[in-house]
């Protein structure tokens, strides 16, 4: 027997003491679908293992002003179903509907994929877009973070020992703006993506030139990225085919792939430029109708 | 002939058992006192065991027992060709070949004690790729292969495991004759069988020290043979219980562990449990040999093939020994031929050993590989002929009285029937969106021969139980018997009920494979249960009472002590006069900025005898094409200098259900199998031709010929780039 303690903790205060006390001997499991293969695979193998699924408060899926407040507990499957997260921010619902299967999506959580900092995860590429804060708790305090800051390296996140994820804000998009989530899936229907790409337009009152725009790119390195190059081409510009061809390229050499199982580095760099594109062009479509709505 | 049970639709009987986990596989199988066995595997392709210490492991709480070569007897186990150890010794030859095993009381203390086993390794130079396997003075893996025993004479190279040859006329004159020549090469994937259920295998002693063994293994009467052999007993000593199977596909014929569980029961005086995990199944289970084979075929002007030559070298891993066939190759060598008449023909396999994973037997060994090439081939010689694909095929069609490769002349051809279905359901001949192709393939399937006895017995209160000594791989076959013996018999499907026999109680079976069953199997029952047709009439006759029950029957002759009962044994021992023709058509869109390949519609048309069970028939029809879908486009074990990557099925990708595009299926019923009702066989018949037919559809789509599997949208892009920076 692999021995390990098994903690069951009912509230935040309880796990955070729980945390404290292991420091990095502990691992947080809730959904279970990422800790558990990697103990299989003794890839993680924690002292202490703290199941904050009985966790109660964390579960939560609120508007508050201007931002939606998903908790760490909710999962991939009541966030993809959420009447409120369709309505507001569709393309969140659809990133987390994009998510291996249904059976996976109703195990993990959204607080998991962040904590877990897996480059090739489907939500953290669509929160970096759209500029979410992830809440993170310890005993005796707490801080936010954005989620472009979150990622430190393969595996790697910012949570120091004893800090817990507990919940992450999603700010709404502003008027005449639209996005979009491009998961490439050459292979397989069920798998990580060999490319991913979320983005965001935001177009100015005469509906032609891009105020901002933002692109975040999954797969393609160590951690998700955002790519300020490319939307730095886009931001003030006026908006056309070329241009977001461009902007594809421009990702194109700022990402740095490994040769995998999902494509070679040079495939998924050429992928990069292509998806850039194709997310830009859904997103600007998105922008326009939002336009024409609001207009 | 008008059925009552034969030919209605049944869904599995065992199927509720199965899905809410009631169903007890070889892994469930727990005994009071067992124990766990793990392996200890290589981590190098190719070295010297310079010494191996297990001390510290052997004094870790928990472990009982660990064995190395040392321990165990020096013997070389194998289907056919013998060369492979229980446990390496001096020498390992792969990366995940077995060095040393483990007993321990739960199977994560046995899982720490291999990290407490220290081997020290001298490495040596390995080989890797068959081509250069077979180069002079290339490392050899074995030293004398050829004294082997079960050893195939023919050896060209000390690395060369066999030859297969299938020869027709003279193929050096039939290339005189020819107005063009044709010549390409193809290579394919190694590729896992993709089953749910790992090996397992549980090995019990009993009081009078008779082997136990529960096993996923779909020959229990060849393993009872394989492990008299292995395990030095008489055939006697051993008892192999059967279980269910969680898929086989070709991959559960081999010994495996249960050698080693074998002696850790015998060491530990505990029964054993093995159960392999997924990743040692990928780096160590006995997947479908890589191949790398090239066409050279002699047209006429007017597209009439007068010659073909093909040659198979078949990446066979480090030892011969989970191949099953008697030539120690893959019988699939005679594909090469294709569904074609060809006057002067030379197929020729060639089984290379090297230091990489030892392969054996697929769903039809050995056809995936060389249809791949041979209906791509085709498609490449159509388009440099400028003759339209199908209508090359159909000048060069088998006909009544052909010779297959083998010599095997055929009689009721059906191969244009079969194709033209498949074309008039696939909307051939419609007009494509730009982006769109479609390819065509065609291929044929024998019906399997072997021997199975079946038994069967009137129950006191009339119904039937039939005992048989043929797990159900999974397929439905059992199914299928029961629907032969209550047509027999005149009873409904329930008052047939299925015993599985130990190999206690018959002489022998062929077991499992080779698309066999529903002929062999079916055969047995069908005669057995006509033997006990007649006995219940003289039975009635006797009473004077003709329309007795079967219940009043059975009980007057329980009254007299007497149980009516039949047995049947069956032995097919060669192969009918006729086959079984698959055509197949894929509709595929290629998007040219990614290279992505979607198949929009899978068309595959069919030849078969008279149909059991429709519901199990198109089952085995779909899930062969599925599985060639996989192969086509996305299963392959990618390996570096001999180390395979893709060790969960998170890497090594399997189609999903969202990956199956819409499936249409033709049936062209022609009932003159050798089967029972004169059904044909159709397990092994969809799977061959469909990544040709999906590389042909890509080729018409955008123009380019992708020549190795699996077609990958990496491979297609940079093809397209290819093609763009030339022109």
């Amino acid at each position: 027997m692999i021995a390990f303690d098994y903690r069951a903790p009912r509230s935040l205060d309880e796990t955070l003491a729980i945390l404290q006390e292991y420091g990095d001997e502990a691992r947080v499991i809730a959904g279970g679908t990422a800790l558990v293969t990697m103990m299989r695979q003794r890839l993680a193998q924690p002292a202490c293992v703290v199941s904050v699924r009985g966790v109660a408060g964390l579960g939560r899926i609120e508007a508050t002003n201007g931002s939606i407040r998903i908790g760490a507990l909710v999962t991939h499957r009541e966030a993809e179903c959420s009447p409120l997260i369709q309505e507001r921010l569709p393309v969140l619902a659809e990133t987390f509907r994009r998510v291996g299967t249904i059976r996976i999506r109703h195990m993990a959580t959204v607080g998991g994929a962040l904590a877990h900092a897996d480059p090739n995860q489907d939500p953290p590429v669509t929160l970096m877009a759209l500029d979410a804060g992830v809440e993170v708790q310890r005993a005796g305090g707490g801080r936010e973070l954005p989620v472009a800051e979150f990622f430190r390296d393969y595996y790697e996140s910012a949570l120091e020992p004893g800090e817990l994820v507990t919940a992450v804000t999603v700010p709404l998009l502003p008027a005449a703006t639209g996005a979009s989530y491009v998961k490439f899936l050459p292979r397989t229907a069920d798998d990580y993506a060999t490319v991913a790409v979320a983005a965001t337009v935001t177009l100015e009152p005469d509906g032609e030139h891009c105020r901002e725009a933002r692109i975040a790119l999954g797969s393609v390195a160590t951690t998700p990225l955002r790519e300020r190059a490319a939307e730095a081409l886009l931001s003030g510009a006026r908006l056309g085919e070329r241009l977001l061809k461009a902007a594809g390229s421009a990702a194109k050499t700022a990402v740095d792939p490994l040769d995998d199982h999902r494509g070679s580095a040079a495939y998924k760099r050429e992928m990069t430029a292509v998806m850039v594109e194709r997310a830009l062009t859904q997103a600007w479509a998105e922008a326009r109708r939002a336009a024409r709505a609001s207009g | 002939m008008a059925h009552r049970i034969v030919g209605q639709r049944f869904g599995r009987l065992d199927g509720a058992d199965k899905v809410t986990g009631a169903a007890r596989y070889s892994a469930d199988v727990t005994l009071p006192g067992m124990v766990w066995g793990k392996a200890l595997r290589s981590p190098l392709p190719h070295a010297r065991i310079v010494r191996v210490d297990a001390s510290r492991a052997r004094a870790l709480p928990g472990v009982l027992a660990v064995l190395t070569a040392a321990d165990v007897p020096d013997l070389l186990v194998g289907r056919r060709m013998f060369d492979m150890p229980l446990l390496a010794r001096d020498r390992v030859r792969f990366v995940g070949e077995k060095v040393a095993v483990v007993a321990a009381l739960d199977p994560d203390v046995a899982e720490e004690a291999l990290a407490f086993i220290e081997v020290e390794y001298d490495e040596l130079p390995a080989v890797f790729d068959p081509a250069d396997a077979i180069q002079p003075g290339a490392p050899l893996v074995h030293e004398n292969p050829g004294a082997y025993h079960g050893a195939p004479a023919e050896r060209p190279h000390a690395n060369v495991q066999s030859v297969l040859r299938f020869k027709l006329g003279d193929v050096d004159a039939g290339f005189r004759e020819a107005d063009r020549v044709f010549e390409h090469t193809f290579r394919t994937q190694l590729a896992h069988h993709g089953y749910i259920e790992p090996h397992a295998g549980v090995i019990a002693l009993d009081e009078d020290e008779r082997v136990q063994v529960w096993a996923s293994n779909k020959m229990p009467y060849r393993l009872k043979e394989l492990l008299s052999h292995a395990l030095e007993l008489p055939p006697a000593r051993i008892r192999v219980n059967l279980t269910p199977i969680g898929g086989d596909f070709g991959g559960k014929g081999s010994l495996m562990d249960l050698p080693l569980a074998y002696h850790l029961a015998r060491v530990t005086r505990r029964p054993v449990k093995m159960v392999m995990r997924y990743t040692e199944e990928l780096m160590a289970g006995n997947p479908r040999h890589p191949s790398v084979v090239t066409m050279r075929t002699g047209v006429t002007k007017d597209g009439r093939i007068v010659a073909r030559r093909a040659t198979a070298l078949y990446n066979s891993g480090a030892y011969a020994a989970f191949k099953p066939a008697p030539s120690v190759n893959l019988g699939g060598t005679s594909m090469g031929a294709g569904v074609y008449r060809i006057p002067h023909l030379l197929l020729e396999g060639f089984c290379v050993y090297t230091n990489t994973i030892p392969c054996g037997h697929a769903r039809s060994p050995g056809e995936p590989q060389m249809l791949f090439a041979e209906e791509s081939h085709m498609d490449m010689i159509a388009k440099e002929l400028g003759l339209d694909p199908v209508e090359l095929r159909r000048r060069n069609l088998l006909r009544d009285g052909d010779a297959l490769a083998n010599g095997h002349h055929l009689e009721h051809v059906r191969a244009t029937e079969t194709l033209d279905a498949a074309l008039a359901a696939s909307d051939w001949a419609k007009p494509k969106p730009r982006g769109v192709g479609r390819g065509v393939a065609m291929g044929h399937r024998h019906i399997g021969v072997g021997f199975t006895n079946a038994q069967v017995r009137l129950e006191t209160k009339g119904t039937v139980t039939l005992t048989i000594g043929l797990p159900d791989t999974g397929t439905g076959a059992h199914l299928v018997l029961r629907q032969v013996v209550a047509e027999v018999l005149g009873l409904s499907i329930d008052e047939v009920q299925i015993e599985l026999a130990t190999t206690d109680l018959f002489e022998t079976d062929s077991g499992v494979g080779g698309s066999r069953v529903t002929h062999t199997g079916g055969r047995a029952a069908f005669h057995a249960a006509e033997k006990l047709k007649e006995q219940i009439h003289a039975e009635a006759t006797k009473l004077g009472t003709p329309d007795a029950s079967f219940a009043t029957i059975a009980q007057a002759a329980a009254r007299e002590g007497r149980t009516l009962e039949a047995v049947h044994f069956y032995d097919a021992k060669s192969h009918a006069a006729v086959t079984s023709f698959t055509a197949q058509v894929a509709e595929v869109a290629v998007d040219p900025a990614t290279g992505q390949v979607t198949v929009l519609r899978f068309t595959t048309a069919h030849d078969v005898g008279t149909i059991i069970n429709p519901l199990g028939h198109q089952g085995q029809i779909e899930g062969g094409l599925i599985q060639g879908l996989g192969f086509a486009l996305m299963e392959e074990l990618q390996t570096a200098e001999g180390r395979i990557s893709t060790l969960s099925l998170g890497d090594f990708k399997l189609p999903t259900i969202r990956d199956i595009p819409p499936l249409t299926t033709v049936i062209v019923e022609d009932a003159v199998g050798p089967g029972p009702f004169r059904a044909k066989a159709i397990g092994e018949g969809s799977i061959s031709p469909v990544a040709p037919a999906i590389a042909n559809a890509v080729a018409d789509a955008c123009g380019v010929r992708i020549v190795d599997l699996p077609i990958t949208a990496e491979k297609v892009y940079f093809a397209l780039q290819d093609r763009k920076g030339r022109s």
